[in-house]
């Protein structure tokens, strides 16, 4: 922690970032975004368990870019959200840097290949936990996925909490904001709040990074990493791609390539 | 205030003997906005156009509804007849109630309810066209032809003489393909280099025509009327503005014993060559995977034999580039090979030959200078069996379709044979006999009646050695599948005609569509049968599918027909039913995040990247762009964009929407 602290007084002082964003003790035992913008502030960053939000988010925020450089206290997922962000033309190499506190020290990286390099070596499958209840989801028959997934939007309040916490939902206008045509209807009634969950499923389909924000935004308690999770194992199953692991790929759903297998198709 | 006119076709009875038009035509009227609803006969004869243009000008309709047949048929007709009147032709559309509805379903009221359902839906639909112009792209007048068989050379030579510029890429050594390895062709018998030869020397000598031999395309971009090529010209290791074709060089190469391709391996050649005397053009190349020097670093004799010093050892590939307007694809086929035939021992028996190997034996400039001698002992054979579907017409091995000239060459390696070998006995297996063709039936007769060929209704299930024989064993399904067992000298096998190894490549450098057996798909089985589904490529000959010479001749005059009837203005006309991606005043500027998952998802590379910079040249957002000269108006690239910043003219979001809900509303509506 106080390696992380060190490292943000002499980035700010240095003036090699205009702005580190990392966490504080927030409200309830949890932790909080914390943007600190002078050196004298870096004594208020901290970093352990609590510290889960994917900070990535705020990188794709206009008034976070208007301050200029960002360090990125970063978690596994960070980075991956990070490099994703890329691949979509989203993140110029020279507008950030993350920051990786480890046993010994921060780690900064400031390209994207020593992001990359640091992604390939570290473990992004899914915890045993997750794996578990992924296992139990897929296992349901369909009849049976219908009926706990209808259950679930049922509650869903149409607060789009969810989106705002994604950093891969940074689209300026969502399709539920698109109202000529409204394709998505916006009451929270059931059959709005099916098409706007399976849209927001579809859309992170080959992007999704998995760091989980969406269900711990989720005022109703909906486990949305389910679906993102199950999507992001079939286009791994089948196009042999995850996303978030690298700053140049193609969207494996968008791309057709002369040696994919195919076999849906042929 | 939308004023729509709905105009219901009986289509004689096609529409009328299932569907109530009366009724259709009455709840057409009923719907809000439409102000005029009919029914007629034909509406698409002369007086039913005229009903429409008359309701046009004298209701001042802002929309129709023509419900008939499929828009494929006639929405070219309907919408010239709107535009006669001065209304804009996108403002016409068709409900398909034939296809969709008459055709597909009995006598009715729910058919009926159908018509009304579809009507209903374009009505909803025509309300929101917009008025669209087309789109002029500029055509370059050059073509590009690839592939120099006989239907490369016909393609080239009557757009040349067109006068039209042309650029032809063969891969070989030499244009000319198969046809300039056959010995004679059926049905006449005449020699085919000798009906060849002047075609090539003419292709080398036209002033329209760039030929690039030894030369492989790379890369195919753009679109109708402005494709970009980079063709490969492959390093001959010779420098052809020197070389005058004396042919010291190829007579003085030590290394001699590599297996021709001309000769479909029955001949040796040089490392350094030409394909055969009469190539085009008549320059040799280096094969460095045999030549001496590049394998062990000493030799260079013919670069000291050479009189004009044209040899080049350090030669590279060159890539040009070319700008065309089309493409003709003919790059022909091959025959199956190898080890497809392990049961008849071909590949494995020396006398086991296919078609080609047979036609260099008959060819009088082939290895034995015309005289039938088996490759083994180079004995004149007694008797030869000639084995047809080898390969073809058998599901079992995965070739479900008729190589279609094999029936007519093997009666003419027969008749070959037998006017060469007078003694000789020819025996043919046969499944059926087609020759279907004119004068075709009658050479085949010939083969049978006047020259003795011994023909024997059934397949052959094994060939093997026994005693300098090759045994070839078989029934006669004729004669209650006799066993047969006959002993011959010389095999000769019809093997399959299939596509070129590299067809699904080159196919996929096109994007163009192939088959299950990598045959070039044609665009339309009967109507389009010298187009791909990509605009502006076409297909000659043997690619497409197995053919003969006649019929490769007269698909590359079709082609070429096509080509010149594209470069006949210097304009294209394209319909607008294009993507366009949102554009809107400042600050937004536009709804794309450029994401740019819309540029990988298009299957024509028409999504651009577009700098949008403010008035101090800062750049403010990159965003998506659609080229319109390129975009096919598939629609991939909307259903990907999460923003919906993309439309299809003419398809857009809205009408879309509007079609959805005037569907799922109908009985709101009709209320
Ligand atoms: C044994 C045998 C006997 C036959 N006898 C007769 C007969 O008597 N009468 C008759 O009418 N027909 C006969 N035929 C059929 C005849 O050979 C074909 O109809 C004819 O050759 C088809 O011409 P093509 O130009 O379409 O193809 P091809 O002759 O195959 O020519 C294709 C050309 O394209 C070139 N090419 C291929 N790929 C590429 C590429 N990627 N880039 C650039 N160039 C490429 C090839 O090198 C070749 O020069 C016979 C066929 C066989 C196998
Ligand atoms: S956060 Fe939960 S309740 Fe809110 S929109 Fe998303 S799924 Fe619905
Ligand atoms: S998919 Fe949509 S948002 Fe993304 S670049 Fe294309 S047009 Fe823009
Ligand atoms: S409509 Fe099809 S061809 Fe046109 S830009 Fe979109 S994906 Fe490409």
């Amino acid at each position: 922690m106080n390696a992380l602290r060190e490292k943000a007084r002499e980035l700010l002082a240095t003036k090699t970032v205009q702005v580190v964003i990392g966490y504080a003790p927030g409200s309830g035992g949890a932790a909080r975004a914390l943007f600190v913008r002078e050196a004298a502030q870096a004594g208020e960053l901290v970093f352990d368990e609590t510290c889960l939000q994917n900070l990535a988010a705020y990188l794709m925020k206009p008034e976070v870019r208007r301050l200029g450089r960002a360090a990125l206290v970063a978690r596994p997922a960070t980075l991956r959200t990070i490099l994703q962000l890329a691949a979509e033309n989203q993140l110029a190499e020279s507008s950030l840097l993350a920051l990786v506190p480890g046993a010994d020290g921060v780690l900064s990286l400031s390209t994207f290949s020593a992001i990359e390099a640091h992604v390939a070596a570290q473990d992004n499958d899914l915890s045993a936990a997750e794996k578990s209840e992924l296992e139990k989801f897929a296992a349901m028959g369909l009849d049976e996925r219908r009926e706990f997934w209808q259950e679930q939007f049922s509650r869903c309040l149409k607060c789009y909490a969810c989106r705002a916490a994604c950093p891969l939902c940074y689209c300026t206008r969502c399709t539920v904001e698109c109202n000529q045509p409204q394709w998505i209807p916006v009451p929270a009634h059931d059959l709005g709040n099916l098409e706007w969950n399976v849209m927001r499923a579809m859309h992170l389909a080959g992007r999704c990074t998995n760091c989980g924000d969406c269900s711990r935004a989720c005022p109703v308690g909906i486990p949305l990493y389910l679906l993102n999770q199950k999507l992001c194992s079939d286009v791994l199953s089948s196009f042999n791609q995850r996303s978030g692991m690298a700053a140049r790929a193609d969207h494996s759903l968008s791309t057709f390539k002369p040696d994919d297998p195919e076999d849906f198709i042929r | 205030m939308a004023r729509i006119g709905v105009f219901i076709c009986h289509c004689g009875e096609n529409i009328s003997a299932t569907v109530d038009v009366k009724q259709v035509a009455a709840a057409a009227a009923r719907i809000p906005g439409v102000a005029h609803s009919v029914e007629y006969k034909y509406m698409c004869s002369d007086p039913g156009q005229q009903l429409v243009k008359d309701a046009i000008r004298e209701k001042g309709l802002t929309g129709v509804v023509v419900a008939a047949c499929s828009p494929r048929m006639h929405e070219p007709t309907f919408r010239r007849a709107c535009a006669e009147t001065g209304l804009n032709p996108f403002l016409c559309e068709m409900a398909n109630i034939r296809e969709h509805c008459s055709w597909v379903h009995e006598k009715g009221d729910a058919t009926t309810e159908k018509a009304i359902d579809i009507v209903r839906t374009l009505v909803a639909k025509v309300k929101k066209n917009k008025a669209l112009q087309p789109i002029q792209v500029p055509v370059t007048k050059v073509a590009l032809v690839i592939g120099g068989g006989i239907a490369g050379i016909q393609a080239s030579l009557d757009i040349a003489n067109a006068g039209h510029r042309v650029i032809l890429v063969e891969r070989e050594p030499s244009i000319g393909g198969h046809m300039s390895q056959l010995s004679e062709t059926f049905p006449t018998l005449d020699c085919s280099q000798c009906i060849l030869t002047p075609r090539m020397v003419e292709v080398a000598q036209h002033p329209n025509i760039t030929l690039y031999s030894y030369a492989e395309l790379e890369s195919l971009d753009g679109f109708i009327g402005n494709f970009k090529a980079r063709i490969r010209r492959k390093a001959r290791s010779l420098d052809e503005t020197l070389c005058t074709g004396c042919g010291l060089c190829t007579q003085k190469c030590p290394t001699r014993k590599i297996p021709g391709e001309f000769d479909a391996g029955l001949g040796l050649r040089p490392a350094i060559y030409v394909p055969f005397p009469q190539a085009v053009p008549n320059k040799p190349v280096i094969d460095r995977e045999h030549c001496t020097y590049y394998r062990t670093g000493k030799c260079r004799l013919c670069e000291k034999i050479c009189p004009t010093q044209a040899i080049r050892f350090d030669q590279l590939d060159e890539i040009v580039e070319v700008e065309v307007g089309a493409v003709v694809v003919a790059t022909g086929f091959d025959i199956k090979h190898g080890d497809f035939f392990p049961e008849y021992g071909y590949g494995k028996y020396p006398d086991v030959i296919d078609g080609l190997q047979f036609e260099r034996l008959a060819s009088a400039s082939g290895p034995t200078l015309g005289e039938i001698r088996r490759p083994s002992d180079g004995k004149v054979p007694e008797t030869v069996v000639f084995v047809a579907c080898a390969g073809s017409r058998d599901p079992a091995k995965g070739i479900e379709y008729c190589s279609k000239i094999c029936c007519m060459y093997t009666a003419k390696h027969a008749m070959l044979y037998r006017h060469k070998v007078h003694g000789g006995k020819p025996y043919v297996f046969y499944m059926d006999i087609r020759a279907g063709g004119k004068m075709y039936e009658e050479f085949v007769r010939r083969a049978m009646e006047e020259d003795g060929v011994q023909y024997v209704r059934g397949r052959i299930s094994r060939v093997f050695e026994r005693d300098g024989k090759l045994v070839v064993k078989g029934a006669d399904t004729l004669l209650g599948a006799r066993p047969m067992e006959i002993e011959a000298d010389l095999v000769v096998l019809a093997t399959a005609a299939v596509a070129q190894p590299g067809a699904e490549e080159l196919a996929q450098k096109l994007h163009v569509s192939y088959d299950a057996h990598r045959f070039f798909s044609e665009a339309h089985p009967k109507l389009r049968p010298v187009e791909t589904n990509t605009a502006g490529i076409f297909l000659a000959g043997a690619c497409q599918a197995p053919k003969d010479i006649p019929e490769s001749v007269a698909q590359a005059s079709g082609a070429a027909a096509k080509v010149a009837a594209l470069f006949s203005r210097s304009e294209l006309v394209r319909e607008p039913l294009i993507a366009v991606v949102d554009r809107q005043p400042p600050p937004v500027y536009s709804s794309c995040v450029g994401c740019f998952l819309c540029q990988s998802a298009c299957p024509y590379q028409a999504i651009e990247k577009e700098e949008i910079r403010g008035r101090d040249g800062q750049l403010i957002k990159t965003v998506a762009r659609v080229n319109p000269g390129l975009c096919q108006g598939c629609g991939t690239c909307v259903a990907f964009c999460r923003t919906k910043s993309i439309d299809i003219q003419g398809f857009s979001h809205e009408q879309v929407h509007a079609e959805v809900l005037a569907l799922l509303n109908r009985g709101e509506r009709d209320a």
